[in-house]
């Protein structure tokens, strides 16, 4: 046995929210804290971010991130993964030609469906990029299998995360009014206030909820909520208020929008926090007592680069907080020369099992007057009345995001709407050839001002986050063949959508369109290409379809919490059962994906777990 | 850094631009102009013309400056060739996007669907481009409005694009 002293009280793979919020913790309670992140370090500011963002031709949500994913920068040309020391996927490697090809997809796609959601590797993690919206789970989600039979009860309920939740909040700093938010069964304590007041709704809020209230779908009443936000509404953590960029995604160019940076900072600030940037964790070791004893790593100085160093470290206590593909491919890799054949933490059999996301149906239209998009945060309001109900023994539940930047995520625009009346095209179906003509237009002065103003400001989008089953089918492994550029094999997925998923989905199109009616907006929804690999047939009202889903950004559900060792990977403390100085962290525990946007309820499980370690360290 | 253009050829790109975008010459080029995006443009398109299809469209604006709009646009778009006509709609989406796509991208282009190419041509010019104002708006991740503004309707198109506003 060994006598030497640990050199960490923690050690952390990962400085995304729950690194960042663990790490904070941690050290504000006197614990000496490394944090492993694979990616670059926080920089001095965000200018080369912003200015990658503003140079680049596809603006995705990766772009301000990632220079070495496009070469050169803001180029549409990918980098073969395996030249990249952190690769990581990217929404440009889901079409036709790029999602099953290793050469330029990161992520080995078995399929039969692409899984589309993106992560980062860098520090600030994923939330970099992240919308900013912080609703609670609803109480039922907690409690699917009681409920409604199906799927699987989380081990813990609504009223055990209701104090993390308040926490989460305030780390955030979220921006809503709880009386808005007391729907399907959520409940605050009589004295308990969100940190800032809310958000304004925008116009085009407006527009829906007039159309709305007082309507339902299917025996649903449809109802208009704000939205939490975790943007300022007021100064918050030396952060200014927000302005309304439309940008929160791919990144706020003001930081209004709350992002792990700014509690990776705080931890970094209490003195006891260490974070070795461009350090990839290779292989956690575990000793003959069945106790992780140490993380080996990996270091570069340039992502496409030679490797620089390599290491090991040593803890009392080790969190993986890597996000739900990265994680559990750190556990596969590491089998201990057989001690753990199926990789740490997995004795259980379900380490990268139920991989799930919320599947979003996107769909777009013309409002009868303006609502003046591209204004305002990216969305302030959403219908979360359908978050919960009867039907969900049947189909998937969703929200609906109500979205504030036009045609932008739908077709693109202002891009394609512009070119449309420029050089006589019609991409955006706005521009038709006039009767007796097939040529659409090409406009010039002030017919093109016009044109193009009609157009865009009454541009607006639903957006439907459907609840996607737990499958064991659907799972992330290690690919056999393909490797990053330090050797390391690249996760292989295999994704499909169930009956179950797909008929919430078709519940999602059906909706859209309805109220699209109730607006007397005009429908401009397009259905996919034959060729894209992200659609799937469907039967609506007796009809033949197809529908097309995007990845939320929510990947959720490869190491799962629960009440058994024998069907979960880690308890309600996010402790792994079979090795108890090890925790698991983020949504990866999630048992199901529930409807929520998972970051608030990622971050307040973080600072629950982070409770329990202080509590073990003594 | 780039010579100046000559004053009066600049001041001929600025006219040009302006009965083209629809946007006031007024507002393409300010008096007081820090980020003097139409001498970007102007070298931009002076060093991506093919077979000086800039320089001839700038000659033949001046050639006709004095028609009415209709009968200028009519010679750019129908009399002077099938270069001429795109490099003129090249220009127009420069200003109104920021972003260069060829002239014969366009053309090829057609009435396809698939975007042609294009490159951003620098980041301001991704902030100073005028569909956002158009649409009353702001380029995404580039906003001079205040908290809330947009639970308020924008001013008025005139005050975005000068004149009538189209």
């Amino acid at each position: 046995m060994s006598t030497i002293m640990p050199q960490y009280d923690v050690v952390i793979v990962g400085a995304g929210v729950c690194g960042a919020m663990i790490a904070k913790q941690l050290g504000l309670a006197g614990k000496k804290v490394l944090i492993l992140e694979a990616g670059a370090r926080i920089p001095p500011n965000n200018n080369d971010f912003m200015e990658r963002f503003y140079k680049a031709v596809a603006k995705v949500p990766e772009v301000p991130y990632t220079p070495d994913v496009f070469t050169p920068a803001g180029s549409l040309t990918l980098t073969d993964p395996a030249s990249l020391n952190a690769g990581r996927p990217n929404t440009m490697t889901l079409d036709a030609t790029t999602w099953q090809n290793p050469a330029t997809a990161y992520l080995i796609q078995d399929g039969p469906l692409p899984f589309s959601s993106t992560y980062e590797r860098i520090a600030g993690g994923t939330m970099r990029h992240w919308l900013g919206t912080s609703l609670r789970n609803v109480p039922n989600d907690f409690k699917m299998y009681t409920a409604y039979g199906k799927f699987v009860d989380w081990p813990l309920s609504y009223d055990d995360l209701e104090p993390w939740y308040e926490r989460a909040e305030w780390e955030i700093g979220v921006s809503a009014d709880k009386s808005t938010q007391g729907y399907l069964g959520i409940t605050f304590p009589p004295n308990y206030q969100y940190p800032m007041q809310p958000i304004p709704a925008s116009l085009v809020d407006d527009a829906v909820t007039q159309a709305v209230t007082g309507q339902s779908f299917e025996g649903i009443p449809l109802v208009v909520t704000e939205t939490p936000a975790g943007r300022n509404s007021q100064p918050y953590q030396n952060r200014r208020v927000c302005a309304g960029n439309t940008n929160c995604i791919p990144i706020c160019p003001i930081q209004a929008k709350y992002d792990p940076s700014v509690t990776l900072n705080m931890a970094l600030d209490t003195g006891n926090v260490t974070l070795m940037s461009q350090t990839v964790a290779s292989e956690i070791i575990v000793d003959d007592n069945g106790q992780v004893s140490q993380i080996n790593y990996l270091q570069y100085e340039d992502n496409l680069g030679p490797v620089s160093g390599k290491g090991s470290v040593t803890a009392r206590r080790y969190v993986l907080a890597a996000h739900a593909v990265e994680t559990p491919k750190l556990c596969f890799m590491s089998t201990n020369q057989g001690r753990t054949p199926n990789g740490v933490a997995n004795s259980s059999g379900q380490m990268g099992k139920n991989l799930m996301d919320h599947p979003l149906y996107l769909a777009w239209a013309q409002a009868p007057k303006p609502v003046f998009g591209y204004r305002g945060p990216l969305a302030t309001s959403g219908i979360e009345s359908m978050r919960d109900g009867a039907f969900r023994t049947d189909r998937a539940a969703f929200r609906i995001e109500i979205g504030n930047e036009g045609w932008n995520f739908s077709i693109g625009d202002p891009w394609t709407t512009t070119l449309d009346f420029i050089n006589g095209m019609n991409a955006s179906q706005l521009n038709p050839p006039p009767p007796g003509s097939t040529a659409s237009p090409a406009l010039w002065g002030p017919a093109l001002v016009t044109a193009l103003n009609n157009g865009f400001s009454r541009q607006f989008r639903l957006g439907f986050l459907v609840e996607q089953s737990p499958e064991e089918s659907n799972y992330v492994t290690l690919s056999k063949t393909a490797v990053d550029h330090l050797g390391l094999p690249r996760p292989q997925i295999v994704y499909d959508l169930s009956p179950y998923t797909r008929a919430g989905f078709a519940a999602a199109k059906q909706t859209a369109s309805a109220i699209f009616k109730m607006m007397d907006a005009v429908e401009f929804t397009t259905p996919p290409a034959q060729n894209d690999p992200s659609a799937f047939d469907v039967i609506i009202d007796g009809k033949p379809d197809r529908l097309k889903f995007f990845g939320a950004g929510h990947i959720v559900g490869t190491y799962r919490m629960g009440d058994d060792p024998g069907t979960s990977v880690v308890d309600a403390n996010q402790r792994s059962w079979d090795h108890k100085n090890l925790f698991l962290v983020g949504s990866g525990t999630f048992c199901t994906v529930a409807t929520a946007n998972p970051t608030l309820t990622i971050a307040a499980l973080a600072l629950r777990a982070a409770q329990t370690l202080i509590e073990d360290l003594g | 850094m780039s010579t100046p253009a000559p004053t009066t050829l600049l001041q001929t790109f600025v006219n040009l631009s302006a009965l083209l975008t629809g946007i006031d010459a007024g507002k393409l080029a300010p008096q007081i102009d820090p980020k003097n995006i139409k001498q970007v443009y102007f070298d931009y398109a002076s060093a991506a013309q093919p077979g000086c299809d800039f320089y001839k469209l700038l000659a033949i604006y001046a050639a006709n400056a004095t028609l009415p709009p209709a009968q200028i646009a009519d010679i750019i778009f129908q009399q002077s060739g099938t270069n001429i006509c795109y490099m003129a709609r090249s220009v127009m989406l420069m200003w109104y996007l920021g972003s260069w796509y060829t002239p014969e991208d366009l053309q090829k282009t057609g009435t396809n669907k698939a975007p042609p190419d294009s490159v951003v041509i620098s980041s301001a010019a991704y902030t100073q481009g005028w569909a956002w104002n158009v649409a009353q708006a702001h380029p995404m991740g580039y906003s001079n409005f205040q908290f809330g503004y947009w639970a308020n309707n924008p001013p008025a198109l005139s005050d975005f694009v000068g004149g009538a506003g189209a």
